[in-house]
This record gives C-alpha cells, structure tokens and sequence, in this order.
C-alpha cells in the first residue's frame, strides 16, 4: 500500500488503538456507552463515526475486558454501565507501554527524517 | 424531511444492514444506537431537522457500524460466495461414460460392469446419480434375459398343454 492513496493512515491507527482508549475511559469510573463516546469524541482526532463505538463495547463485553451494570437513570430508560475488570486493566497496561514505545520510535524517525 | 423520518430512515437502514448479524446482537445493537440518538438529540436541547441531521452525520453510515460489528474494512459484509464447482471428469470418468454406452456393444455385459465399478470408484457423481446408472445397467441387462425366460416359460406351459 502507498501511503497517501485511497487509504487514511489514521483510520488504520484508530482501529488499532480505540478499543484501549474505551478502556482507559472506564478505567477508574464506571460510565455508560452516550458518555463513553462524548469522553473520547471530546478527545478529538479518536472517534470520526460514533456508531462503531457500539460493536466495540460489545466485543470488550465478550472478551471480558469489561462488565457491565444496568442502573436506574434520571431521565429515560435504565443504562448500561461499563466497569473495567482485571483482564481489561492488564491489558490497558500493556497496550500503555507498547504504546510509549511506539511513540517514541516513530517521533524518533520522524525526527531523523526532517 | 421530518425529524421523526429522517431517524426512522436511519434505523431502518442500520436494521437491514444488521441482517447478517445474530439476532439477539442485532436487536441489542440497534436498540443502542437508538438510545444513543434519543440521548444526543435530548443533549441538544432540540429535535428539529438540523439537529437530527448532525445527530446521525455524527453516528456515521449504518453499513459502517455493521461493518465494524463484523469486522470488516468498511465495506458492508457480503455473504460468503456459494462456489458452483464444475464437474471434473479425469480419464476414469470418460472411460466409465464410454464403457457404459458404446462398452455395452463392443464389450457386451463385461464392458458396462466395469463401468459401473468406475462410477461407484468416481467422487465426482453423487450416491443418486450412481444409482440411477446402477439401475439402467442392470434393467438393461437383465431385460433379454428376462425376455427370453418369459419365452422359454411361455413355449414350455404351451409345450405342456399341447
């Protein structure tokens, strides 16, 4: 693949790192999926369609990165609330590190190139 | 367009989208983004068009999120392709068709078993397709003999009664 063409390289980064965005969210509060989204679209650049935020909260449920709470809302039906377990902690933590590194390479080369 | 209409349309195309998706996921997935859309349109303060218009913009294309339920690049999921396979016929396949049909003149009986035990050996013919032949081989067969036994029966109880 060419980069420049057809293909947006954020969207390919976007994908790979989303799901450990939604973990950090949750990491020390519990937060329902509306506020989930608002919290990492507030970030910018991380979320471009809300709508995928939903199947990914979905395969965290299943991967048990995450479990999830109905509760009783102010206004209109109850809410589902996501907490991050155990599994889901350990791997936000890993994700942390390999992350830095990343960052740290690709700042570095970026660097070297200019 | 009305607001009302313009989520409806939304939803109706997310739920024809989420066809391929297991039916207690895709309830459950629509029923969110529905929730999600009364949610930010209550956020708003508003229901008019423009609202409900950046609501859904915001949300993205129903195909996306299907597409990212499923796993795919973004493209809606295609179902997996029914793949025809062609018949194949190697050289036992033609000599078994040959062995049946002109086999039966030039090797009488022999030349259409043989035959037969190359279509039974062949996976390219299903169980029913070699029983069929099976039967033609074995009615065909069996026909001058039982032709020719109803003879001798009929010529013998008429050489009795005579």
């Amino acid at each position: 693949m060419v980069p420049g063409e057809t293909r947006n390289p954020l969207t390919e980064l976007r994908r790979g790192v989303l799901e450990y965005c939604v973990l950090a969210v949750v990491r020390d509060d519990e937060s329902y999926a509306f506020d989930i989204v608002r919290r990492l679209a507030s970030a910018g650049e991380l979320v471009t369609s809300e709508g995928t935020i939903y199947p990914l909260l979905s395969r965290l449920r299943r991967d048990r990165l995450v479990t999830t709470t109905w509760r009783e809302s102010d206004a209109g039906p109850p809410r589902r609330y996501y907490r991050i377990t155990d599994d889901g902690r350990q791997a936000l933590d890993g994700f942390a590190l390999d992350w830095a590194r990343f960052r740290r390479a690709v700042d570095a080369i970026l660097a070297v190139a200019s | 367009m009305e607001p009302e209409a313009l989520v409806s349309d939304y939803l109706g195309r997310l739920e024809r989208a989420a066809q391929p998706l297991p039916a207690d996921r895709r309830g459950e997935l629509i029923a969110e983004v529905h929730e999600h859309i009364e949610s930010a349109l209550a956020e708003a303060g508003s229901r008019d068009e423009v609202t409900a218009r950046n609501v859904l913009e915001r949300l993205g294309a129903p195909e996306e999120i299907v597409a990212a339920e499923t796993g795919s690049s973004g493209e809606p999921a295609a179902p997996p392709p029914v793949v025809e396979r062609p018949p194949r016929w190697g050289p036992a396949e033609v000599l078994a068709i040959l062995l049946l049909t002109v086999g039966a003149v030039f090797l009488p009986v022999v030349g259409p078993l043989i035959g037969l035990i190359l279509v039974w050996m062949s996976g390219e013919w299903t169980t029913r397709e070699k029983w069929v032949a099976t039967l033609i081989v074995v009615v065909l067969l069996a026909l001058p003999v039982l032709l020719l036994l109803g003879v001798s029966v009929g010529s013998g109880s008429n050489g009795s009664g005579a």
